[in-house]
């Protein structure tokens, strides 16, 4: 049987939050965030880049964590579903997609919400075709997308006012 | 009555913990010890399974056991018919079945001991086409079909079948002779995947007083418990079965599948045991969409009347039947196989056929799109052979109230022909094209709701809000929201003092769960009962507080008010901690048995507008307009949501989804093969909701859970068709067979074997 690399360590900054472990080179970032560090809200979906439901920011980019090692997180700071609300007060994003309906079994939504952060952050006002290509990497069954749409539009409405 | 609570656009109850990622889904539950089972699955379609050999599994690191058949209990299980062993013994009979499984203290460790076991196979013939598979030179895949438990009574008299139901109304012989044309045309369909984004998972665990607790990924958890004790052999009351959100369902959540291998894994390593299958597993080895031949013979006059119509269905229902509906072991769609018109003579055969293919389950409106697909297709080659126009041939024959049916129903508050003139003018029907390779197609279809058994339980606290309890699971739907709605609008109070409790199976004794279109109509009834009769306890404790009869007390925004004297009231949260002081809590508990098929139906219609690129073959959905045949709708965003999710399946089922297999093995293993419609492929939707005033659930509703999907492969074939002048008559409709369909131009294309 082959012999395990051996473990190497890794320091990351997790919704604020520093973290150091000793994690094999193998290990997929989607299982560093749900196993080791417990945070289970970034969900396994498809398990081959496909569904986005595995999407965290790395290093101010949206990742597919299924597809990312955990060592290669080394250094750099992680922003999953946890960490997006400010305490009780849920991300306009969060509330966009409560409010507007843009969720109904909700196993896509952590995914599909820090997509739409990133989106948000490159372009405050999108346009709705801006926002149909922008979350073209996540993948949701139930809702047909329609009233995710509007979520963003929802969320990107009160980010402006915010401002 | 002007409703306050109901049939308006609540948010989910549930929302912010799934926007937070709080919310648990069963591959999120941890527990202290956790372990994890991994399956090794058979890489032949039939088989004699000579000898499995997993000692040097047993010796991987971080292994803590292998089982194989042998080791278990010779059980087998399903839903009705129980003809699925938990593992092979001595024969497989479809790739993907499950051999042997591994416990190991990591899923990587599982994996690696799983290439260890070497299992040695005798191949046996084997058969994928359900056609062939009945023909007398197939081999026999269940020689002991006639011992299963739960085999429907009379047994079918056909090789390798596994049901065969029968529905008619009148003379089809008759109906023929009396027809000015005949036609008759074969139709097939595809292996689709639900396709929810949360692959199945379970989770067992012997807890410290010696019962098994599970979590699962179902929406059954009353079947799940009582299933798994029978399979295993324990009293059922030692069984907790823990519900927790699902991660998406549409049909496919509702076998038991790794429930009891996980128990026994438990059970040996006296450690708690987690098995998440891998989405290649669910796409390889889940419970698909049955894929159909379907033969339709229909007899018309010359005016485009409906004589006579004789449907012959065969569903290839794979290796076993265990995970297939009550009570007959077919699916439900077959009846509605003669479309939403009234024909004076019907024949419908439907067969479910065992193969050495993946075996088949529940995918939203089981049989019901194929059947469509097949229906409304030869509607429109009818409409033009006959010079009749496609609307109006639909609008001639379309039901009326009360026309019997071929499953000795009828329906009332039928308004097919309100929602064709709906869908056509909705859909700028009669404009002219204004552009070439552009088309319109036109389906219709119906439904209703679901019949079964709910509990609720409803308790009022100290502090005037009401607590309903439910062990229906949440799938997504939004049915949590919609009851508190129900019970927030029975008992006059705002719906945020309503909270919803999800319970588990201990807290009730048994229900059906969820499936059928059943929640609204029966859980609600169950819920709406509940609040009803915590109303008259109310309405009796306040009269006695108030010194008057309980019919002069209203309940108004959590009082109780004496009508016609202002100052005599009192609160429910006063009533409350009177009834505590008195150590009797204001509790209700109800309980909704519906066995009766209510008798209104819900129609649906859809209009797809195409643009079929000539030099690829690629169909372009444009629009879609939809209508709907609705009561009440208790929680508009949510019942759209519903709409919108099941026509965008419906769109994946007739352009893009495909489990595509060879020789029995399914080879789009992975969601970049097996398309499911992205945000971009999404054409401009549109919905018309018809309404009704009358419907089966409380407050008038209807069913909108899966007739959306119904229709919308069969517009978008015929759009096509109107589109370019081809028929594909196999689903999908994809580019290729275009392509090559317009290579052969000419009218319809010939039929495509089925490929596994």
């Amino acid at each position: 049987m082959a012999q395990l690399a051996s473990k190497c360590k890794i320091k990351v900054r997790v919704n604020g939050v520093d973290c150091e472990h000793e994690v094999e080179p193998r290990l997929l970032l989607v299982y560093y965030i749900r196993d080791v560090l417990g945070l289970t809200g970034t969900h396994i979906g498809c398990d081959t880049s496909s569904c986005g439901a595995c999407t965290v920011i790395l290093n101010d980019l949206a990742v597919k964590s299924c597809t990312v090692l955990a060592a290669r997180a080394d250094a750099g700071e992680i922003l999953s579903i946890e960490g997006l609300a400010d305490g009780e007060q849920l991300h306009p994003i969060q509330e966009g997609f409560w409010h507007c309906h843009g969720l109904q079994c909700g196993y896509c939504t952590p995914g599909m919400v820090l997509a739409a952060y990133q989106l948000l952050r490159r372009n405050p006002d999108p346009t709705e075709q801006e926002i149909r290509r922008g979350i073209h990497g996540n993948l949701c069954r139930c809702t047909g997308y329609q009233h995710i749409v509007e979520a963003i539009q929802y969320a990107a409405k009160k980010m402006a006012i915010g401002k | 009555m002007k409703l306050r609570a109901v049939g308006k656009s609540f948010k989910r109850i549930e929302g912010s913990t799934k926007v937070s990622g709080k919310a648990v889904y069963t591959a999120d539950v941890g527990l202290p010890g956790l372990v994890w089972g991994k399956v090794l699955r058979s890489p032949v379609p039939h088989a004699r399974i000579v000898r499995i050999e997993a000692s040097k599994a047993k010796q991987v690191p971080g292994v803590l056991a292998v089982l194989t058949g042998a080791d278990l209990p010779d059980v087998l299980t399903g839903i009705q018919l129980k003809d699925i062993p938990l593992l092979a013994r001595d024969r497989v009979r479809f790739v993907g079945e499950r051999v042997a499984v591994v416990v190991a203290e990591d899923p990587d460790v599982a994996e690696e001991a799983l290439m260890q076991i070497q299992v040695e196979y005798q191949e046996l013939p084997a058969v994928f086409d359900p056609l062939l598979a009945i023909g007398d030179g197939a081999p026999l895949l269940h020689d002991s079909y006639h011992t299963y438990k739960g085999v429907p009574r009379p047994l079918p008299n056909l090789r390798n079948v596994q049901s065969h139901v029968h529905w008619s109304l009148g003379d089809v012989g008759q109906g023929f002779r009396e027809s000015d044309y005949i036609f008759e045309h074969e139709f097939q369909t595809q292996y689709v995947h639900q396709g929810y984004l949360e692959p199945h998972a379970a989770v067992v665990a012997m807890d410290h007083a010696g019962r098994v607790q599970l979590w699962a990924t179902t929406k059954v958890p009353y079947l799940l418990k009582q299933e798994v004790a029978r399979v295993v052999g324990l009293d059922p009351a030692k069984i907790l079965v823990n519900l927790v959100p699902v991660g998406g369902d549409f049909g496919g959540k509702s076998s038991i599948l790794d429930g009891p291998l996980c128990f026994y894994l438990a059970e040996h390593t006296r450690m708690p045991v987690k098995m998440v299958m891998s989405y290649a597993e669910e796409l390889t080895a889940g419970s698909p969409r049955h894929p159909s031949v379907i033969t339709i013979k229909t007899g018309v006059k010359k005016d485009g009347r409906l004589v006579a119509r004789e449907i012959k269905i065969y569903w290839n229902g794979g290796a076993y039947a265990g995970m297939k509906p009550p009570p007959l072991v077919n699916l439900p769609g077959a009846r509605r196989a003669a479309g939403s018109y009234r024909i004076p003579h019907v024949k419908i055969d439907a067969y479910s056929v065992y193969t050495n293919c993946v075996p088949c389950g529940y995918f939203r409106a089981p049989g019901h799109p194929q059947v469509t697909f097949a229906v409304e297709s030869q509607m429109d080659i009818i409409a033009e052979e006959l010079g009749v126009d496609r609307l109006e041939m639909r609008l001639l024959n379309a039901l009326r109230d009360g026309d019997p049916l071929p499953d000795d129903s009828s329906l009332t508050r039928v308004r097919c022909r309100e929602l064709l003139q709906a869908v056509a003018g909705a859909s700028d029907w009669y404009r002219p094209k204004s552009r070439p390779y552009f088309g319109r197609g036109l389906a219709l279809s119906h439904r209703s709701v679901g019949i079964g058994d709910a509990n609720a339980q409803l308790t009022l606290s100290e502090d005037g809000s009401v607590s309903l309890l439910t062990t229906y699971p949440d799938t997504g739907t939004g049915a949590h929201t919609v009851m508190c709605q129900i019970v927030a609008e029975v008992l006059g109070i705002p719906f945020e003092r309503v909270r919803l409790e999800v319970g588990s199976t201990d807290s009730f004794r048994s229900e059906s769960g969820i499936g059928a279109s059943r929640v609204t109509h029966v859980l609600g009834h169950a819920a709406f009962q509940a609040a009803s009769r915590m109303r008259v306890a109310l309405q009796d404790q306040a009269a006695g507080m108030l010194q008057c009869a309980a019919e002069e007390i209203d309940l108004q925004g959590g009082h109780c008010c004496r009508r016609g004297h202002p100052k005599q009231m009192v609160s429910f949260s006063d009533l409350a901690r009177g009834a505590s002081a008195r150590a009797q809590p204001i509790e209700v508990q109800s309980y909704m048995n519906a066995t009766q098929v209510p008798s209104e139906g819900s129609f649906s219609a859809a209009v797809a507008e195409v643009e079929v690129d000539v030099e690829t073959g690629q169909t372009h959905l444009l629009r879609l307009t939809t209508a709907h045949d609705v009561g009440t709708v208790l929680n508009p965003l949510a019942h759209q949501g519903q709409i919108e999710g099941g026509v965008i399946q419906g769109m994946g089922y007739a352009l893009m989804e495909e489990l595509i297999g060879e020789e029995g093995r399914i080879t789009t293993a992975n969601l970049g093969e097996y398309k499911l419609p992205n945000i971009k492929d999404i054409p401009r939707l549109k919905t018309v909701l018809v309404k009704d005033e009358v419907g089966p659930t409380p407050f008038q509703g209807k069913e909108i859970g899966e007739s959306p999907i119904v229709p919308v492969a069969a517009a978008i074939a015929n759009a096509v068709y109107d589109a370019i002048g081809v028929r594909i008559m196999d689903l999908p409709v994809t580019a290729e067979k275009v392509y090559g369909a317009l290579r052969v131009k000419g009218g319809l294309v010939g039929k495509t074997r089925l490929r596994i």
